[in-house]
C-alpha cells in the first residue's frame, strides 16, 4: 500500500503538492490565528500591564485617625501589608499624612474672634510635589515649610518658630514647635487635591467633621513623614499608595496580586487591629486585570471568527482539490476495484495518503505560522503596540495546527473515498435534493448565528456566535449566490447564441452547461466574499474606533484640570496647542429631583457652542452636524463687559439714605479672552460715601468686567433704604474700549429677591474710568441674615437655558423638544428647555447627558447672585501639529486626553491590535486559495478536456480561438462568481460586521458602528483577484492548448 | 472524377521520439486518391493509420514529403492556414465521434458553419438538412450524453458535412459501435460519398467497410500497401 502511494505520489506530484499546498495554508492559518489569542494576548496583556496609568494599578491604604504612638508602626504595618499582598512584584511605597488641626498662636491670625488652627503634613517625595520658593527643604526633625499662601496669610519667613498648641476635639497632646525653613509653591498634578485644604493655604470657617463650630485653619506646615509620625501628634488621615513594579508581569502574579488586593481589607484589618480607626484599601487593579481580560476576550472571539474562516476556505479549497483528484483517479480507482479491492482498503490507501499529506503539512505549517505571526508582530499595529516576539512554537499552536491538519486530511479522505458522480452534465434528482438540503441548513445555521450576534446584550461582551456567525453567513451567502449565478449564465447562454461566430457562444455554453464544479464555484464565490468582508471588516471596525474615541473624548484634545482654572490659563493652552479653546464643563448633575439610575448619574456638558464646529467632535448619525447643534444653543450676542487693566485697583464708593449703617461685600466676575470667568471678592465697604479700592482683581491681560454682586448687610433691622453703590473701573489701555454697550442689567438675587427692589444700573465714562452705578431700595426688615443681594450684569437674564439632550436622557427622563427641566449646577438649579434630541453627547457616550451653552449657563447662575463658572477642562478643537498633546500636558494644568490618542488606544492598543492584525491575514489567504483552487481548477479542466481541444483543431479552430474559448470560458465563470462573492462579501458587511465590532469593554459601541465599503480599496481588490485569476488561466489555457495535438487524438478514448 | 487526384501524398516520412524510444510511424507513404471516391486505410493498431490522417489533415506535420489536397500543399500551410484548410475542405470524424459534449446535437453540426460564418438562416436550413440526412432531425436539441453512440456518430458524419469538404477523414468511424450500428455508419458514409460527391478516407479494421471502400489501402509498419477493393484483409498482398 506504501509503494502505491508512493508510486502514485511520485506520478502525480503537482496534484499532491496542490492538495499538500491548501492543508498547509490552512494549517498555518490555524497556527497564527492560534499564536494571536495565545502568544500575543498574553504578551499583550504584560504590555498592557507594564504601561497601565499609576492610578490603575496602584494600592492605596486610606486610614483614619491614628493616635501618635501608633503613627509609626500603622506606617510601617501599612507599608509591610501592601507589599506583602503585592509579592512578588517589587513595591515602591510613598506615603502623606495629615495631622489633626492644633492651636496657633493668635498673635498669628489676629483681628478674629474665630479660633486659629493649623495642621501637620508629611509626605514621602516632598521636594517631587512642589517648588521651593524661598529657604530650604526640612533636613532635621522640627524643619517644616509652608506654602505660599499660608507664609503670606500667616506672615511667616524662614527662620520663624512656631508652636502649635492642643489639639482640636481631642485628648491634650504635648505642644508642637517647629521651624519654619522654607516656602514651597505646590506644583499642578500632583496630589494637592488630597490636601485637607487642597492646597488653598487656608480657609475661613472651616468644619474639619471633629469639631461642631468653625475656625480659621491653615496650613499645612510640611514635615518629613518620617519626623511627623514620631511627633506624637494624632494623624487625622494617612494615605499609603503602594506602585507595583509591572515591568515585567505575568498572568499568574497578576492574578495573584489582584486577588491578594481584593482581600487585603480584612488582612489590613487583622495587621493595624485597633491602633486605627478606619482603614480601607482602594485599587483598581483587579478591574484593572478584568478590563484587560474583557478586552482580550472580545478581540480572540474575533480572531478566533477569522480562523474559522479561513478553515471554511481551505475546506473549501480542498473539497475541490479532493474532487478533481477523486475525478483524475476515477479510472485508477475502478481499476483497483475491478481487480478486487475492497472498499476498505481503497479507504486504507486514502488515509495513508491524507494521514501523510497531513503530517507534512503539519510539519510545514507549524515554522510558517511561528514566522508568520513574528512577521506579523512585527508590522503596525502589533510592532506598534510592543508586541514583537521572535518567531518560536508553542504547544496550543502545534496542538492546533496537528489537529487542523488531521480535520482537513480527513476530508480529503472522504472525498476519496465517495463515489465519483456519474459523469454528465445533468444532476440527478437525489444530487439535487442534497444539494437543496445542504444549502437550506446553511442558511438556517447563519439567520441563527445572525439573530444571537443581534440579539446580543448591548452590556455583554460577544457571544460565542460571533465565532462562526462570519463564516456561516459567507458560505451560506456564497452557496446561495452560485444558485443565481448559473441562471444567469444560463440566459447569457441563450444570448450568446445570437452571434454568428463560434468561439463566443462555444466559451458561454462551456460556462452555462458544463457539468457545475460547485465546490469551484463554491471556493470562488467564498474567497472574493471572505475577502471583500475582510478589507470591509477592517474599515468598519477601525471607523467604528475614530467614531467612539471621538464621542468618547468629545473633542479633538482635552485638558482635565486638577485644580481651578485662574485667568490666563485659556490663553496658554491655546498657546501650547494653537488651536480652538473652550472652557468646558463635564460632570455629573441632578435633572430636578432626578439623580440617574444606579449609580449613572445625568451628565452635564458645556462649552463655548459658538465654536461647536471646532470643538465638539462625535458622529451625530443625520444631516445634521455639530455647528448646527451649537447654532440652537449658542447665545445671540457675546458678552464683551467692561475692560480691566491689568493690576489696576477697582475703586467702589456707596451711600445709603438715612441714618443706617450699611456695608456691601463686592463679588466681581470677570471674563478673560478665552471666555473664562473667574469671580474676585473684595473686602466689607461701608456705604458712607467715601471711596475704597478694591484688590487687583485684574491677573491677565485682556480681563472684562461682565457682573458685579452687592450682597448687603445692615448693623440692625429697619425699613426700606435707597442705596447707591458706583464702581469705577480705572481706563484700560488706550487700544481697548472699556466699555462696548454691554446690556447692563441690574436684578435683586433669590431667595428673597423682594428684599432689593427697583434695582438699576447705568454706565457712564468719567474723567477717572468708567462709573458702574447701582441702585436700589433694600428693605432691611425681617431676619438679620436675609439675603439682600443687588446683581448687575452685562448681559439680561437669559431665562431657560437651550439645551440639547441625549437621546437616552430623552426617553429615561421623557423629554422631548420644548421641555423644560432644571439642571443642577453644583447647588445651583438651572432652568434649561430642550431645543433638540441628540444621539449622544459628546464626551458622554451613551449617558443621560445634557449639552448646553457654558457662557448661557453662567449667565443664568450669575443673575441668581451665583459667580463660581464650573470649569472641568479646556476643550481645544484643531491642535496644531503632533506635539500639541505634549505642549498642553508641559503646563502641569492636568489630564490630556486626544482624540487621536484615544484613537490609537482603541485600534492600537496592546490589547485589541490582535483583531486588525488577524484581519490582515485573512485577505491575503483568501486571495492565494482561490488563485491555488483556480489554477487547480483550471489545470484538471483543460487536462481533462485536451482530447476536445484538439478536436476542435480539427474542426478548424485554431489555437488562438480555443485559447479564446477557454479563456473566455473561465473568464465568464470567474466574473459572475467574483461579482457575486464580492456582492456577498458587501452583504455580510452590512449586516455582521457592525455586530462583530465591541467596544474595549465588551459593549456595544457608542456610537453604534456603521458598515464601511471602503471602495478604492475593495476595487483594488477585486481587480487584483480578477488580474490574477486571469493571468492563471491564460498561462495554463496557453500551456495546456499548446500541448493538445495530434498524440491527443492518437490516445483518445 | 477528374484526372487531378483531390489528395496526393508523396514520400511522408513521421518519426516520434528518439534514441531507443524512437517509433518510425510513416516510412515514405505516397498514394492518390480520386475525387468523389471512398479509399479504406487499412492495418494493425499502431500500423500509422492515425498518423497519416493527421499528416493529411494538417493536424500533424510529416518530418520529410508532400501532401496536397485539391492542389493546395499542406505541408507547406502555416497555423492559420491549416485551419482555415480544415473549416474549407478537410473534415473529420472520429472513433470517439468527438462531439462538443455541452452543445446539443445541432449544435454540433452547426459548429463548423459558425466558424465559416454561415449566415444564420442559411445556418439553420443546412443543420436541418443534414440532421434529416443522418435521421436526427427528431434529435436536434439532445446532447451528446442523451444520444446512443451511433447518433452521435451520425452526429459527427453531419457534422463533418456541414462546411461541404472535399475530403472527409473518419479515423476508425465504428471502431466503438456494435456491427449492426456500425453498418449503418458505413452506409450513410457511402450515401454521403454518393449523394454529396464527398470524397472519403477512412481507416478501419472493419470488412463490411473495405467491402464497401472503392480502394483499399493496407498500411503496415509505416509501409503502404494497395488491395483490390472488396478483398478479404487477411490475405491483402503487398503492393509496394
Amino acid at each position: 500500500m506504501l509503494r502505491l502511494v508512493s508510486r502514485r505520489a511520485r506520478a502525480q506530484w503537482p496534484l499532491l503538492a496542490a492538495l499538500l499546498g491548501v492543508v498547509t495554508i490552512g494549517a498555518t492559518l490555524l497556527g497564527t490565528c492560534t499564536l494571536l489569542v495565545t502568544r500575543t494576548a498574553e504578551r499583550a496583556l504584560e504590555v498592557a500591564m507594564a504601561r497601565a496609568a499609576p492610578a490603575d494599578v496602584d494600592v492605596t491604604v486610606y486610614t483614619g485617625t491614628v493616635e501618635g504612638r501608633d503613627a509609626s508602626s500603622v506606617t510601617a504595618d501599612t507599608r509591610t501589608a501592601l507589599t506583602s499582598a503585592l509579592a512578588p512584584f517589587a513595591v515602591t511605597t510613598s506615603a502623606r499624612a495629615s495631622t489633626v488641626l492644633r492651636a496657633l498662636p493668635p498673635e498669628l491670625a489676629p483681628g478674629t474672634t474665630v479660633a486659629a488652627q493649623a495642621y501637620l503634613s508629611g509626605l514621602d517625595d516632598l521636594p517631587a510635589r512642589a517648588e521651593l520658593v524661598t529657604g530650604r527643604w526640612p533636613q532635621h526633625p522640627g524643619d517644616a515649610v509652608l506654602l505660599e499662601p499660608t507664609a503670606e496669610r500667616l506672615g511667616l519667613t524662614p527662620g520663624r518658630r512656631v508652636r502649635l498648641g492642643a489639639e482640636l476635639a481631642h485628648p491634650p497632646v504635648p505642644a508642637l514647635e517647629v521651624t519654619v525653613v522654607g516656602v514651597v509653591r505646590p506644583l499642578s498634578g500632583r496630589g494637592w487635591d488630597r490636601d485637607p485644604l487642597a492646597a488653598a493655604g487656608s480657609a475661613t470657617g472651616y468644619r474639619d467633621g471633629r469639631f461642631l463650630q468653625p475656625v480659621n485653619a491653615y496650613g499645612p506646615f510640611l514635615v518629613d513623614l518620617a519626623d511627623l509620625v514620631t511627633t506624637g501628634a494624632t494623624i487625622d488621615r494617612m494615605e499609603v499608595t503602594a506602585h507595583p513594579d509591572l515591568s515585567h508581569p505575568n498572568r499568574r502574579d497578576l492574578e495573584a496580586a489582584a486577588g491578594a488586593v481584593r482581600r487585603a481589607d480584612r488582612a489590613l484589618a487583622g495587621a493595624l487591629g485597633d491602633r486605627v480607626q478606619l482603614a480601607r484599601v482602594s485599587s483598581d487593579l483587579p478591574l484593572t486585570l478584568r478590563a484587560a481580560d474583557d478586552q482580550l476576550h472580545v478581540t480572540a472571539a474575533v480572531v478566533l471568527a477569522i480562523a474559522v474562516l479561513g478553515g471554511v476556505l481551505t475546506a473549501t479549497a480542498l473539497v475541490l482539490a479532493g474532487r478533481l483528484t477523486a475525478g483524475i483517479r476515477a479510472d485508477e480507482t475502478a481499476l483497483r476495484s475491478t481487480l478486487g479491492t475492497s472498499r476498505r482498503q481503497l479507504a486504507a490507501t486514502a488515509t495513508l495518503e491524507a494521514g501523510l499529506v497531513a503530517v507534512v503539512a503539519a510539519a510545514l505549517a507549524i515554522p510558517a505560522s511561528s514566522a508568520l505571526h513574528a512577521g506579523l508582530t512585527h508590522l503596525s499595529p502589533l510592532d506598534d503596540a510592543g508586541l514583537t516576539v521572535r518567531p518560536a512554537s508553542t504547544s496550543a499552536q502545534i496542538l492546533a495546527v496537528a489537529a487542523g491538519a488531521l480535520v482537513l486530511a480527513a476530508v480529503l479522505t472522504v472525498l476519496a473515498i465517495r463515489p465519483v458522480p456519474a459523469a454528465g452534465d445533468r444532476r440527478t434528482r437525489r444530487e439535487l435534493l442534497a444539494r437543496s438540503g445542504a444549502d437550506l441548513m446553511l442558511a438556517v445555521f447563519a439567520a441563527v448565528g445572525w439573530w444571537q450576534l443581534y440579539a446580543q446584550p448591548a452590556t455583554a461582551g460577544p457571544p460565542d456566535a460571533v465565532v462562526l456567525a462570519p463564516a456561516l453567513l459567507l458560505t451560506a451567502g456564497a452557496a446561495l449566490a452560485l444558485r443565481v449565478v448559473l441562471p444567469a449564465l444560463r440566459g447569457v447562454d441563450r444570448l450568446a447564441y445570437r452571434a454568428r461566430g463560434l468561439a463566443l457562444p462555444l466559451a458561454v455554453s462551456e460556462a452555462a452547461r458544463r457539468p457545475q464544479a460547485v465546490a469551484a464555484g463554491l471556493l470562488v464565490g467564498l474567497t472574493c466574499a471572505a475577502g471583500t468582508f475582510g478589507l470591509a471588516l477592517g474599515t468598519t471596525w477601525h471607523q467604528s474606533q475614530r467614531d467612539q474615541a471621538a464621542l468618547s473624548v468629545g473633542t479633538d484634545l482635552a485638558l482635565t484640570l486638577s485644580t481651578a482654572p485662574v485667568a490666563g490659563e485659556g490663553a496658554a493652552v491655546s498657546a501650547a496647542t494653537s488651536g480652538t479653546v473652550s472652557p468646558a464643563l463635564d460632570r455629573g448633575t441632578a435633572v430636578g429631583q432626578w439623580l440617574g439610575t444606579a449609580g449613572d448619574a445625568p451628565r452635564l456638558v458645556a462649552i463655548d457652542t459658538t465654536r461647536a464646529d471646532a470643538l465638539l467632535r462625535g458622529r451625530l448619525d443625520s444631516d445634521r452636524d455639530w455647528a448646527d447643534v451649537g447654532a440652537t444653543l449658542a447665545p445671540r450676542t457675546r458678552v464683551t463687559g467692561i475692560a480691566i487693566p491689568t493690576a489696576a485697583p477697582l475703586v467702589l464708593s456707596g451711600t445709603a439714605a438715612g441714618d443706617t449703617s450699611l456695608t456691601v461685600t463686592p463679588r466681581l466676575l470677570l471674563q478673560d479672552t478665552t471666555g473664562l470667568r473667574t469671580s474676585c471678592t473684595g473686602p466689607a465697604v461701608p456705604l458712607d460715601g467715601r471711596e475704597y479700592p478694591l484688590p487687583a482683581c485684574a491677573t491677565a491681560d485682556g480681563q472684562r468686567l461682565v457682573a458685579v454682586v452687592l450682597p448687603v448687610s445692615a448693623d440692625a433691622a429697619g425699613g426700606p433704604v435707597a442705596v447707591t453703590v458706583t464702581l469705577t473701573v480705572p481706563p484700560a489701555s488706550s487700544t481697548e474700549r472699556s466699555t462696548d454697550g454691554s446690556d447692563w442689567t441690574a436684578t435683586s438675587a433669590p431667595p428673597v429677591p423682594s428684599k432689593v427692589r427697583d434695582p438699576s444700573v447705568t454706565l457712564s465714562n468719567t474723567s477717572t474710568g468708567t462709573a458702574l452705578r447701582m441702585a436700589a431700595t433694600v428693605d432691611l426688615g425681617g431676619a438679620d441674615d436675609a439675603a439682600r443681594t443687588l446683581v448687575a450684569t452685562a448681559f439680561p437674564d437669559p431665562g431657560p437655558v437651550p439645551a440639547a439632550v441625549s437621546a437616552r436622557f430623552a426617553s429615561e427622563a421623557g423629554a422631548s423638544t420644548g421641555s423644560q427641566l432644571s439642571v443642577t449646577v453644583g447647588t445651583t438649579p438651572v432652568p434649561i428647555v430642550v431645543t433638540e434630541v441628540v444621539p449622544t453627547v459628546p464626551s458622554a457616550p451613551g449617558a443621560v447627558a445634557v449639552l448646553a451653552d457654558l457662557d448661557t449657563l453662567s449667565r443664568a447662575r450669575v443673575v441668581t447672585g451665583d459667580l463660581t463658572f464650573p470649569v472641568d477642562a479646556w476643550w481645544v478643537g484643531h491642535p496644531a501639529g503632533p506635539g500639541a498633546a505634549e505642549r498642553a500636558t508641559a503646563l502641569h494644568l492636568g489630564t490630556v486626553t486626544t482624540r487621536e490618542a484615544e484613537t490609537a488606544r482603541l485600534a492600537g492598543g496592546p490589547l485589541r491590535a490582535g483583531l486588525p492584525a488577524a484581519l490582515r491575514l485573512i485577505v491575503p489567504a483568501a486571495a492565494l486559495l482561490l488563485l491555488a483552487g483556480v489554477v487547480l481548477h483550471v489545470t484538471c479542466d483543460v487536462q481533462v478536456r485536451a482530447v476536445e481541444v484538439a478536436r476542435l483543431r480539427g474542426l478548424g479552430m485554431s489555437r488562438r480561438d480555443i485559447r479564446a474559448v477557454l479563456l473566455g470560458q473561465h473568464v465568464g465563470v470567474l466574473l459572475p462568481l467574483l461579482a457575486a462573492g464580492a456582492a456577498v462579501g458587501a452583504l455580510t458587511t452590512r449586516v455582521v460586521a457592525p455586530l462583530l465590532v465591541r467596544s474595549d469593554t465588551g459593549a456595544a459601541p457608542v456610537p453604534a458602528a456603521q458598515p464601511h465599503w471602503p471602495w478604492p480599496a475593495e476595487a483594488t481588490l477585486l481587480v487584483v483577484l480578477l488580474t490574477g485569476c486571469v493571468l492563471a488561466v491564460a498561462a495554463v489555457v496557453t500551456v495546456q492548448v499548446r500541448r493538445a495535438d495530434a498524440a491527443h487524438l492518437r490516445v483518445a478514448p | 472524377m477528374s484526372s487531378e487526384p483531390l489528395l496526393s501524398v508523396r514520400g511522408v516520412h513521421r518519426r516520434f521520439g528518439t534514441g531507443p524510444t524512437l517509433v518510425h510511424a510513416l516510412r515514405g507513404v505516397s498514394f492518390d486518391v480520386a475525387a468523389g471516391s471512398m479509399v479504406a486505410l487499412v492495418g494493425r493498431s499502431g500500423s500509422g493509420k492515425t498518423t497519416l490522417l493527421n499528416v493529411i489533415g494538417g493536424l500533424d506535420r510529416p518530418d520529410t514529403g508532400t501532401v496536397h489536397v485539391n492542389g493546395t500543399d499542406v505541408t507547406a500551410l502555416d497555423e492559420d492556414g491549416l485551419s482555415l484548410l480544415r473549416r474549407e475542405k478537410v473534415s473529420y470524424v472520429f472513433q470517439s465521434f468527438g462531439l462538443i459534449p455541452v452543445l446539443s446535437a445541432a449544435e454540433n453540426v452547426a459548429a463548423p458553419l459558425r466558424l465559416a460564418r454561415v449566415a444564420p438562416a442559411q445556418r439553420e436550413r443546412r443543420v436541418e438538412l443534414l440532421l434529416e440526412l443522418v435521421g436526427l432531425a427528431d434529435h436536434a436539441r439532445q446532447r451528446p450524453t442523451e444520444l446512443s453512440g451511433g447518433q452521435q456518430q451520425r452526429v459527427a458524419i453531419a457534422r463533418a458535412l456541414a462546411a461541404s469538404p472535399r475530403l472527409l477523414l473518419a479515423d476508425e468511424p465504428t471502431g466503438q459501435l456494435d456491427a449492426e450500428t456500425g453498418l449503418s455508419v458505413m452506409a450513410l458514409l457511402r450515401g454521403v460519398v454518393e449523394s454529396e460527391g464527398v470524397t472519403v478516407l477512412v481507416s478501419t479494421h472493419d470488412a463490411v467497410m473495405m467491402a464497401l471502400a472503392d480502394r483499399v489501402i493496407r498500411i503496415h509498419d509505416g509501409h503502404l500497401h494497395e488491395q483490390a477493393a472488396g478483398q478479404p484483409y487477411e490475405s491483402t498482398p503487398d503492393v509496394g
